[in-house]
């Protein structure tokens, strides 16, 4: 039975090996680990909260912004701030804009290569591609009642006609297909070098197809940055975008010279919104609908996994301004209502159970937890094998491979420790995070009629649900769960977001039109206000899944710094009495045709968009206890 | 078969005369730290192979850097790593994976061993052999020695690579560093910042593929057409410090007019970078220009110089800010000739201590 390794897994962030185990085609099990480990949390020990946002942003420049903003949420929480409307808006065209660019470069970036390849590019017709673009806009360009379109709100965009179509000549193409040609006959394949591009999956797609993918791959990553400026203008650069503690850095006046943000400034907003929502609109979902549809029809509904049996959401976007998360504020004022936990939909919907997530479960001591099981930490004999991450311990404890040595590995012990990732349970249980489990979400709650009065944001995702399924030919339940699923639910979330983006920055127009230019609430900023102890949770819904920050304050110094990444929930290792995490689940459900060129395996990988420096921060090199002092999961 | 531009090629299609191609051959033999009786070799080998090959490469990182090099918009990245580089290990951008990616790095190394350039991304985590950082099945420390062995130059991308970064601050528990001491006495041209500008980036690169020669250094290692002055010295909101106009908090009435942000803990007085003149996305903004006080992420160890909305006398030595300007010419001009003085003897005693470790590490 070949025990095959791929490490390292690319175009992914951060550091990942997986082993499978195959036999025939079917894998029979699978090792998930995370090689590499900072220690970040470690780092934030005794700073000052209002600082906490600029280094746990640091976990990931990928997803930059996610852990500033679940930060600065922690901390406020914790020190009881509500911030102005215009900075909640403000974040929330942060976060929109974030998880545009961020699915766009997944796609055409880090995913594509596993469907596409520039070699097959090379037998396409020019012609026949330029018309294969205009059949795609034809066909796949899915429209969706929005506020923006809908004339629920008034809209403030200022798009005359959309300006980023693809180009759909056959010059264009050809032109394209000849610098492939250059850099493949050249031997010297540079970022294309040493992939399976001899594998039959290959061929799954028709050479124009090949050809207007690879196209597009080119143009994307011209396009990314421009997509980005939201982020210059509000936190003046990207990656890592600066934030402040009780709203957002970046002043507003309309009246003053040297403002940070005036009109002009917002024009840069607004035109990076538009385009963020005509990238979308005209490539990605056209491009995402044709590809899916392809592999769908040629048998490629595996690489499920855990999505079939449980995903968990943390609900997304507070429509306005709110007090806090631990209160249960934070839940009332959602534009998607994907807080709670899907299972069995593999089933049915009819057969799955939806468990709605609420502020209690933050507390609840067995609520969220992280074991350590097959992780190279440990706990203490007498110690609960799951802790809450407030009183989390992490104690070192790395052990060697099965074959090979520390520093040189072969083969990792599935028996015993393999990772340095935790294993995160909701009740005990693991779960799959992600865009996919935020429309599952959605999705069955809506079916199970405890969806009460859909928000727009909520409507469009069924919409974008149903459109899919007509265009495959089958149930949400039976083409969400799959890899494909996976990877088209990051598409259609990311043309819910393009949407949202417009949505808060119309809200801002509005609220500056009253004149409200308000930013920061600066009044807990001095430590002098504080309390002497309190605790604080942050939650947002990160390109990748639900990501939550937890941190305790102590006479105006972190004393305790805990985050639970998506990654986490999706890549961490086994647990012998909740079974698989959604990486190990995933692999174990995805045939492999040729063992010792498992595109498979990757591509199903791939699928979850992984972040492993998000994942792998957690770590003590001196085995002492993280959670230096000892914080009440209670908020008492 | 049709191969790909060589560098003489390149310098044809730019106009460039045969002399100044020999010129950029003369310096790319200093750089590569030949003889001069290799000259001739140099001269073959640029005008018959390919263009310049970069093997990029991760420690311990966020690739935050990576991102950063994708948003340069001149050159265009895809101009870039399509056209002008040969990109051939990368682990953000790279098509393959496993065990025929690395094979591929090896057979590279192998393959143009003294003439590529490595590009290095994330610190060096030193406890426990390396074990904390593992890549392929081996230690990164192990990847970086192999790597930079053959390298012909060596760029250390953002502040992790260049000085070890956010995971080697206080307590370190890896027992991160920076890389220069891992390639075997090798320069290592810094180009720090969380992360550095995009342009930048990818500036360094296109100064090596275009003139053949490493930029002009400072004495710690970092391009001087790049690191050449503070933030403070280029900052459109200069002209405020000088007047001793500040915001006092976020979002006051001078935050709302752009005012200078000294008070609320900028470190631009003491940030060698080009965020005030060149600026993000192509001068569209940086930091300050948003109103958030520059943290001082291009500087070795920022991030134990906080809490960051702290005034930099503590850490700096620029004065008192109230005592400048108020609104006086005469003081606002005196204040302006301290503050000239200060740059210099900031920079001269900057460059001092550097000296100084670079002995001590002799």
């Amino acid at each position: 039975m070949p025990h095959v390794v791929v490490d390292p897994i690319t175009r992914i962030e951060g550091h990942l090996r997986v082993e499978v185990e195959i036999n025939g085609n079917q894998v029979t099990d699978a090792i998930s680990s995370g090689t590499a480990w900072r220690g970040l949390e470690l780092v934030m020990k005794d700073r000052d909260p209002r600082d906490a946002w600029a280094y746990i942003q640091r976990i990931c420049g990928v997803c930059t912004t996610a852990h500033a903003l679940a930060s600065v949420r922690a901390v406020e929480d914790a020190l009881g701030i509500k911030i102005p409307k215009n900075a909640n808006y403000i974040r929330n065209i942060m976060a929109a804009t974030l998880t545009v660019q961020d699915h766009i470069v997944h796609f055409y970036h880090l995913h594509a290569l596993d469907w596409v390849s520039p070699v097959e590019a090379l037998s396409a017709n020019p012609d026949a591609t330029a018309n294969l673009q205009r059949d795609l806009l034809n066909a796949y360009r899915l429209n969706f009642t929005t506020p923006t379109t809908g004339q629920t709100l008034q809209s403030m965009s200022t798009e005359a006609v959309p300006h980023d179509f693809p180009a759909a000549t056959p010059q264009y193409f050809a032109a394209i297909q000849a610098k492939v040609r250059t850099i493949v006959e050249s031997g010297q394949l540079g970022i294309f070098s040493a992939q399976w591009w001899d594998h039959p999956d290959y061929k799954i797609l028709p050479p124009e197809v090949h050809l207007l993918a690879v196209a597009h791959y080119i143009e994307m990553l011209d396009k990314q940055r421009e997509l980005v400026t939201p982020h210059v203008i509000f936190g003046g650069k990207n990656p890592h975008p600066h934030y402040v503690v009780g709203g957002m850095p970046c002043s507003i006046s309309l009246k003053d010279g040297n403002a940070p943000v005036n009109t002009a400034r917002l024009a840069i907003v607004d035109r990076a919104i538009n385009m963020g929502r005509t990238l979308v609109n005209n490539y990605y979902i056209p491009d995402l609908v044709a590809i899916g549809n392809l592999y769908v029809k040629a048998g490629k509904v595996d690489g499920g996994g855990l999505a079939k049996t449980r995903v968990l959401g943390f609900g997304a976007y507070p429509i306005e301004n709110y007090s806090g998360t631990s209160n249960g504020s934070f839940f009332s004022n959602m534009l998607i209502r994907c807080n709670g936990v899907v299972e069995n939909f593999g089933a049915g919907v009819a057969n799955a159970a939806f468990h709605e997530l609420t502020a209690d479960d933050l507390k609840a001591e067995d609520g969220f937890t992280e074991g350590v099981q097959h992780a190279w930490y440990e706990y203490p004999e007498n110690s609960n094998p799951d802790l809450h991450p407030w009183e989390g311990i992490t104690k070192d404890k790395f052990t060697e491979p099965k074959v090979g040595t520390e520093t040189v590995w072969q083969q990792l012990n599935e028996q015993g420790k393999y990772s340095w990732l935790k294993t995160p349970k909701w009740k005990g249980q693991l779960c799959e995070v992600g865009p996919l489990a935020r429309y599952i979400i959605i999705y069955t709650r809506a079916q199970k009629g405890m969806l009460p009065n859909p928000t727009w944001a909520e409507q469009m995702m069924l919409e974008q649900i149903n459109a899919v399924s007509g265009v495959l030919g089958l149930t949400p339940e039976v083409w969400l769960p799959t890899m494909v699923g996976r990877t088209a639910a990051r598409a259609l979330d990311c043309q819910l977001n393009a949407e949202i983006n417009r949505f808060f920055f119309d809200k801002l127009i509005a609220n500056l039109k009253t004149g409200d230019t308000t930013v920061v609430d600066n009044s807990k900023w001095f430590p002098e206000v504080w309390d002497q102890k309190c605790h604080g949770v942050g939650l947002y819904e990160a390109p990748r899944g639900g990501l939550s920050h937890w941190v305790s304050i102590e006479d105006s110094k972190i004393s305790n710094y805990q985050c639970i990444v998506p990654t986490t929930w999706n890549a961490c290792p086994r647990d012998d009495s909740a079974g698989h995490g959604a990486f190990e689940a995933a692999m174990i459900d995805t045939a492999v045709q040729i063992p010792d060129k498992p595109i498979e395996i990757a591509r199903v990988i791939r699928s979850f968009d992984p972040c492993m420096a998000c994942a792998t921060h957690m770590f003590d090199a001196s085995g002492k206890e993280i959670a230096a002092v000892t914080t009440d999961p209670n908020f008492r | 078969m049709q191969q790909r531009e060589t560098l003489w090629e390149a310098y044809l299609r730019r106009g460039l005369s045969r002399r100044s191609f020999l010129k950029g051959c003369f310096a790319l033999t200093a750089m590569m730290g030949l003889s001069l009786d290799k000259f001739n070799d140099v001269v073959e080998a640029a005008s018959g192979r390919p263009l310049p090959v970069v093997i990029w490469i991760h420690g311990h990182e966020c690739t935050g850097c990576d991102e950063s090099f994708i948003r340069s918009a001149s050159p265009l990245a895809s101009d870039l790593v399509l056209n002008e580089i040969a990109l051939e290990y990368d682990h953000l951008l790279s098509a393959a994976c496993g065990e025929p990616f690395e094979a591929h790095l090896d057979q590279t190394i192998q393959n143009y061993y003294g003439n590529y350039i490595l590009a290095v991304e994330g610190a060096v985590a030193t406890k426990m052999n390396g074990a904390y950082c593992m890549s392929g099945g081996h230690t990164f420390t192990s990847l970086l020695q192999k790597a930079a062995a053959g390298a012909a130059a060596i760029i250390a991308y953002g502040s992790c690579s260049s000085y070890g970064g956010i995971q080697a601050a206080n307590p370190n528990p890896t027992g991160s560093a920076g890389i220069e001491m891992f390639v075997g006495g090798k320069p290592v041209i810094k180009v720090p910042g969380c992360p550095p500008i995009p342009e930048v980036m990818t500036g360094v690169v296109m100064h090596v593929a275009l003139f053949g020669n490493l930029p002009d250094l400072d004495s710690d290692g970092r391009p001087k057409q790049f690191f050449g002055n503070r933030i403070h010295d280029t900052c459109y909101r200069r002209p405020f410090f000088d007047a001793g106009l500040f915001a006092e908090t976020f979002d006051d009435a001078g935050a709302k007019a752009g005012w200078c942000l000294y008070k609320l803990g900028c470190r631009g007085p003491e940030t060698y970078s080009s965020c005030g003149n060149l600026r993000w996305y192509q001068g569209m903004s940086y930091p300050i220009q948003s109103g958030a006080p520059c943290i001082g992420c291009a500087n070795a160890h920022f991030w134990d110089e906080e809490p960051f909305t702290d005034r930099l006398p503590k850490y700096g030595k620029i004065g008192d800010a109230d005592k400048i300007g108020i609104g006086l010419g005469v003081m606002a001009t005196a204040g302006v000739a301290a503050h000239a003085v200060a740059s210099v003897i900031q920079r001269n005693s900057r460059d001092k201590v550097a000296e100084e470790n670079r002995h001590d590490e002799d």
